[in-house]
């Protein structure tokens, strides 16, 4: 068959970004194993004009599958997966994608890999280059069997995956499944906290661990100022409470796309990375000459951050005058 | 309600990680482990339910080099039970470690499980889902808190953009852990000891499953460096010059 | 028997009875205390009492009140003799002390002394009603005033008694009473003489005799308790060296202070010693800092809930029974914020022992886990790499590789001196530069010398005062296990808080070591010329003691002779030496954050350094104070005022006739 099924993830009533580059990295895959690309869409119908990159939009609805349930979308994925048999199965590797993926490969006894960046078709056989330990290490793997897949967002450009399919709609019934789950959604809260929408802000200056205690995120407040910018965190930063969860950029935290992305002592996790990486100008400051954060950064420097930040923010309040 | 606490150990990604000669694995001779720290937070979340509502809590981990210390923490962390499960292989995957855990759970009786939602290295798919999967359980990941009620729980699941939905989910459950609504607690290193010495981990023996073929390591490299960015040499002063003057010509100093 | 003997035997024998019950309430948890030694040493002990009581020696550190203070006290022992008189008279008829010169120069000393208490008296009254130092704030005033009253009374009545038994006539002590005599001839232009006065001196020997009995009366409810606690309290002081801070034992299930019963009996006896004078308040960082945290209150809260749980009230402010001590009595923010500088304990006049007891409540707190995330973060680095950074321990030696020459590994080679770097020397950017120095510098000078590469862990110096006592002994233990291999003739090194775990805590591990600071090696190299200086820096500088090295190693001068030899002029700060004021990162203070702190220790430490007028060095002899001042040089946007140095950076420029001709 060599058909390459994307789910199709939604947030806000929209269609998630990833979706798009899914659908794009679909559509080269589903070229090299000679088949089609199919988007199963669970819920939110008005969403499958949406997706001209699908060769098919497969449309489940059930009462249950909106507001979103992962154990209903789980029993829906793993059912298209059942009765339409695709070679590639791709998910987002979101927080949404780590309900599903695991779960729909369990239920359908066939292999996962996780953490993709680069998917290609080579020999017959899928393969795909994932981010482990953090980054540090990348994993190639070969996969000659019907497989799932969760991508990293950011992996692969949105653009391709907009449009270019057939667009043809089919609706698949249910799961019986759904009429009998064992979790409920009860509620959802927006984001809240002191007011401020990093995703709203130009120009963020971010801190990681590197900051090395929450007594010197001062020296990025100071930053921040000059700069006119809002100050931005990694996850360690905000699990530790050195600063709110609403200043979390990444993928459990917000995605950003400022003009100017600052990241002071942030080494770049995956899931940072995939909360900044479209940001129009990356600036990072790491001890670590390694570290994945200069790979999707523009200007890099290993340069100490405690005599940069001071310097830095000095020169820029000279300029402002 | 009885929890179980599913840990593992990751390597410490502060120390560099080395590829061994096989191309296929890390060199783990001269990697140094630690609790993988969504784990830590499930732990966490576990005591604070047990805190809270009186839960039992039961750490499990695949028995593997130094995983005794862990439990042994987990055990002073306020764990009641500890227990290793002998698969027969300590580097298993999630998956196959997945369903010797589950093998254990069945046995131990429980009805909640909490594991991290996510390692460092579950290149083939992270252990909670496959838990719940082996044991035909509703499971939930990223999960920020977890509320008892009964024969339900209430968990606050994580989306991008900070959003987060309440969902109520059925016991038995396996939840993934994102983050505990506090940080780990730190364990005193005379509670490790004392835990060390109130005596010997329970052992039960759970064979792994066979996982899907398919899929194999066909190598393992590290990313080139600083591919993409253009670093800035010199001292503090020169390198804030530079960047004073790359910003102001992209016209992004404060006007 | 006269009635007024029968008079005086009930209420002397109703006064003692109360005043015994009430003293024998107080001492019952004393003596039912966990045992310390303090009878060890006893004629250091002794020359204690005459230094500290006798000569009042802390006290007069505040001339005013210390001379006030000597005042009522020297008054207070002479007048005993007319306490020795009211009593004896009142019981033995014919009694009188004229044998051993009641009548001539006790007399004489009795007036002149009561003019000196009264005045001693009026500027303690001064003092406390019109200048109110701020050290006072907190304390009892109520008490204070009624313990003033009650002396005056005493003192007064005395007087008096003496004034009329003058102007009665007859009174063979007359010619040495010349102020009774004056006034008793003022009385007599009233007409208050010969049998006149007689009820007047009467009447006042009554109140003379009431006012001695209603102090006895409300010292043991009263702060002024410390005029039968101090003495003991001064002669039981802790003598072990300062930078030993007890260990905990760690084999029980659970370890630190959790009731204030559990304190041993000298810990208990400090609690009713403490006069509530505030002496330690005024020197805390802490406090000064305006954190929760007043060594002060933190005895008086101490004492309160001593008294509380033997249900003996009197000083309870909360009444109704137990409380939890920590969170309760004592809130974990007051315990949190001592920085363990010393200053509190090197200023009380009556050697209360502060830190200890902090420390002790924190073992508590840590055990149950109630502290705040980055220092949870820091020991769990600790206990997991051995250093403060979260980093691995094969960073450790990461700065020897810019210093262009091999640094000897102690742990392979025989070394003169072996380095213990210490975590911050090691890891922190801000001071691997110096750390660098330091090693060009003994280098050059032909030093032998070594460190211990990765296998060297934080000496734990800070993790024994956080109250992680099982971190404490894994850290020390491994350090003494890794020095027990090497050779070498003495340890050196930068960090005073190393130099204090080495040098003196790891004595309880069985290790002792010849541990020198690297300003004391400075020196030496320097007096023997193996360093020959360009000239000295023609700027003025100012030292900054770390309390580590100063208050808790006595190495005061070492510092200061190096300095002497470096620069032009050193223009000392007001508190200096034992009187240093704490950057504020001792005692783990460094792994906490700031929150609640209104002025920051080091921003009050720079800003007296540049109020000095003509210091544009603030020389630092300690990693952290290179850390703590340079941060608050820069949050005060005072660098274009001061300079943070390492005294290695002052040594390395004047060894440069280049850099000594620039200054």
């Amino acid at each position: 068959m060599g058909n390459v099924l994307v789910y199709v993830e939604a947030s806000d009533g929209k269609v998630a970004p990833v979706t798009y580059e899914l659908l794009g990295a679909a559509r080269t895959l589903a070229a090299g194993l000679g088949g089609q690309v199919e988007a199963l869409l669970a819920g939110g119908g008005e969403l499958a004009s949406e997706l001209g990159g699908a060769d098919t939009v497969i449309h489940v609805d059930h009462p249950s599958l909106s507001p979103y349930v992962p154990e209903a979308h789980v029993a829906v994925l793993a059912e298209a997966v059942r009765l339409r048999n695709p070679q590639v199965v791709l998910v987002g590797n979101t927080t949404i994608g780590i309900d599903l993926a695991a779960g729909a490969a369990a239920a359908t006894g066939r292999p996962l890999v996780s953490y993709c960046v680069g998917l290609e078709v080579g020999e017959g056989a899928v393969v795909a280059r994932s981010q482990l330990y953090g980054g540090k290490i990348i994993a190639t793997t070969r996969t000659d069997s019907p497989a799932v897949f969760a991508v990293v967002g950011g992996s692969f450009p949105d653009g391709p995956g907009r449009s270019g399919g057939k667009g043809a709609q089919e609706t698949m019934d249910p799961p019986s499944s759904l009429a009998s789950l064992r979790s409920r959604f009860v509620g959802a809260t927006a984001p809240g906290g002191e007011g401020v929408d990093i995703t709203k802000a130009e120009r963020l200056v971010s801190v990681g661990r590197g900051i090395g205690g929450p007594e010197n995120i001062e020296l990025a407040e100071e930053l921040a100022k000059a700069l006119g910018a809002e100050v931005g965190a990694s996850r360690p930063v905000c699990d530790s409470g050195w600063l709110p969860k609403t200043r979390q950029v990444g993928k459990s935290g917000m995605s950003v796309k400022p003009k100017l992305y600052f990241a002071v002592g942030i080494s770049g996790a995956p899931e940072h990375l995939e909360g900044m990486r479209d940001s129009e100008l990356i600036v990072a400051v790491n001890s670590d000459a390694n570290a994945p954060i200069f790979k999707v950064a523009h200007f890099g420097t290993t340069c100490d951050l405690f005599d940069l930040l001071p310097a830095l923010t000095e020169r820029l309040k000279a300029r402002a005058g | 309600m009885h929890i179980a606490v599913v840990l593992k150990q990751v390597p410490d990604l502060v120390e560099e990680l080395d590829i061994d000669s096989g191309g296929k694995d890390i060199d783990r001779s001269f990697v140094k482990m630690k609790i993988n720290e969504f784990d830590d937070h499930a732990l966490e979340q576990a005591v604070l339910l047990k805190e809270s509502s009186g839960a039992k809590v039961t750490a499990v981990a695949v028995a593997a080099d130094g995983i005794d210390q862990v439990l042994y923490a987990a055990k002073a962390r306020g764990a009641d039970r500890a227990v290793k499960v002998e698969a027969g292989d300590e580097f298993l995957d999630s998956r196959r470690a997945a369903s010797a855990i589950a093998e254990a759970i069945k046995q131990l009786e429980c009805d909640l499980v909490l594991t991290g939602v996510q390692a460092a290295d579950d290149l083939f798919g992270q252990a909670a889902p496959f838990i719940a999967a082996a044991l035909g359980w509703p499971h939930v990941s990223v999960v920020s808190g977890v509320e008892a009620g009964g024969s339900t729980v209430r968990v606050h699941q994580e989306y991008s953009g900070g959003r987060m939905a309440t969902l109520e989910v059925d016991l038995p459950a396996v939840l993934g852990i994102q983050a505990a609504p506090q940080p780990p607690r730190y364990v005193p290193v005379t509670k490790l000891r004392q835990a060390m010495a109130s005596g010997a981990l329970e052992t039960v023996s759970a064979a792994a499953g066979a996982a899907p073929v398919g899929a194999t390591v066909s190598g393992l490299a590290k990313p080139e460096s600083g591919r993409g960015a253009e670093m800035l040499a010199g001292s503090a002063a020169e390198v804030a010059d530079k960047l004073a003057a790359l910003l102001a010509e992209r016209g992004l100093v404060r006007a | 028997m006269p009635a007024k003997t029968i008079a005086l035997a009930i209420l002397t024998a109703a006064t003692l009875s109360w005043s015994g019950y009430r003293f024998y309430l107080l001492l019952r948890p004393v003596f039912h205390s966990p045992w310390e030694n303090r009878f060890d040493q006893i004629p250091r002990r002794i020359w204690g009492l005459v230094t500290n009581i006798g000569l009042h020696a802390r006290l007069l550190k505040i001339p005013y009140s210390g001379l006030l203070h000597l005042m009522i006290f020297s008054g207070f022992v002479i007048l005993l003799t007319g306490i020795v008189q009211a009593f004896g008279e009142g019981f033995i008829p014919g009694f009188s002390l004229a044998p051993i010169g009641g009548h001539t120069w006790i007399a004489l000393v009795q007036d002149l002394f009561d003019v000196i208490v009264m005045v001693g008296l009026a500027m303690a009254a001064f003092n406390r009603y019109v200048l109110r130092p701020d050290r006072f704030k907190g304390s009892n005033e109520r008490d204070a005033t009624i313990v003033l009253l009650l002396i005056f009374a005493v003192v007064f009545d005395m007087l008096m008694q003496n004034t009329f038994r003058v102007a009665s006539g007859g009174d063979p002590s007359a010619s040495w009473r010349p102020v009774s005599s004056a006034l008793a001839a003022l009385a007599g232009l009233f007409g208050l003489h010969g049998a006149a006065a007689r009820p007047v001196a009467e009447f006042f020997y009554w109140t003379h005799v009431l006012a001695i009995l209603a102090f006895l009366a409300y010292i043991p409810t009263s702060k002024h308790l410390h005029i039968f606690v101090g003495i003991p309290n001064v002669f039981f002081r802790d003598l072990s060296p300062k930078g030993v801070l007890p260990r905990a034992d760690t084999s029980k299930p659970s370890i630190g202070l959790k009731d204030v019963e559990q304190l041993g009996w000298k810990q208990k006896l400090d609690l009713y010693a403490c006069t509530e004078c505030g002496r330690c308040q005024a020197v805390c960082p802490a406090h000064a800092a305006g954190q929760p945290l007043s060594p002060k209150l933190l005895i008086m809260d101490l004492r309160d809930a001593l008294l509380d749980e033997e249900g003996i009230g009197g000083h309870v402010k909360h009444g109704n029974g137990h409380r939890e001590l920590l969170g309760g009595s004592i809130q974990d923010a007051t315990l949190w914020a001592c920085t363990t500088c010393r200053a509190c304990m090197e200023v009380c006049p009556l050697h209360i022992e502060h830190v200890p007891k902090i420390v002790d409540m924190r073992r508590q707190l840590v055990e149950l886990g109630r502290m705040e995330p980055k220092l949870q973060d820091t020991l769990a680095s600790l206990a997991q790499y051995g250093n403060s950074f979260n980093q691995s321990e094969r960073m450790r030696a990461r700065w020897t590789k810019d210093v262009g020459f091999t640094i000897k590994d102690a742990r392979k080679e025989p070394v003169d001196v072996l380095w213990f770097v210490g975590d911050f020397a090691s890891y922190d950017p801000r001071v691997q530069r110096h750390t660098q120095a330091v090693a060009r510098v003994l280098h050059e000078a032909r030093v032998d010398f070594g460190i211990l590469y990765e296998s060297e862990r934080n000496s734990g110096n800070d993790v024994h005062r956080v109250g992680e006592e099982g971190l404490f002994e894994m850290l020390a233990q491994h350090n003494v296990d890794v020095l027990s291999k090497c050779t070498f003739k003495r340890i050196m090194t930068t960090d005073p808080h190393s130099l204090n775990a080495l040098g003196q805590e790891y004595q309880s591990f069985g290790a002792r070591y010849n541990v020198v600071h690297y300003t004391q090696l400075l020196l030496e190299l320097l007096e023997s010329g193996k360093l020959k200086l360009a000239g000295p820096i023609g700027k003025v500088a100012t030292y900054h003691d770390p309390c580590y090295l100063g208050r808790y190693n006595n190495g005061f001068d070492a510092p200061r002779e190096v300095m002497k030899k470096l620069m032009a002029r050193v223009h000392e700060m007001g508190r200096c030496r034992e009187n240093s004021f704490c950057c504020g990162a001792g005692g783990g203070r460094i792994w906490m954050d700031d929150k609640g702190i209104k002025e920051r220790p080091s921003e009050n430490r720079i800003k007296e350094a540049v109020a000095l007028g003509d210091a544009k060095y603030f020389v630092v002899a300690c990693p952290k104070d290179v850390v703590m001042y340079t941060a608050a040089v820069q949050a005060l946007g005072m660098e274009d005022k001061i300079e943070v140095k390492d005294i290695i950076e002052l040594v390395e420029m004047a060894l440069d006739p280049l850099l000594v001709a620039v200054g």
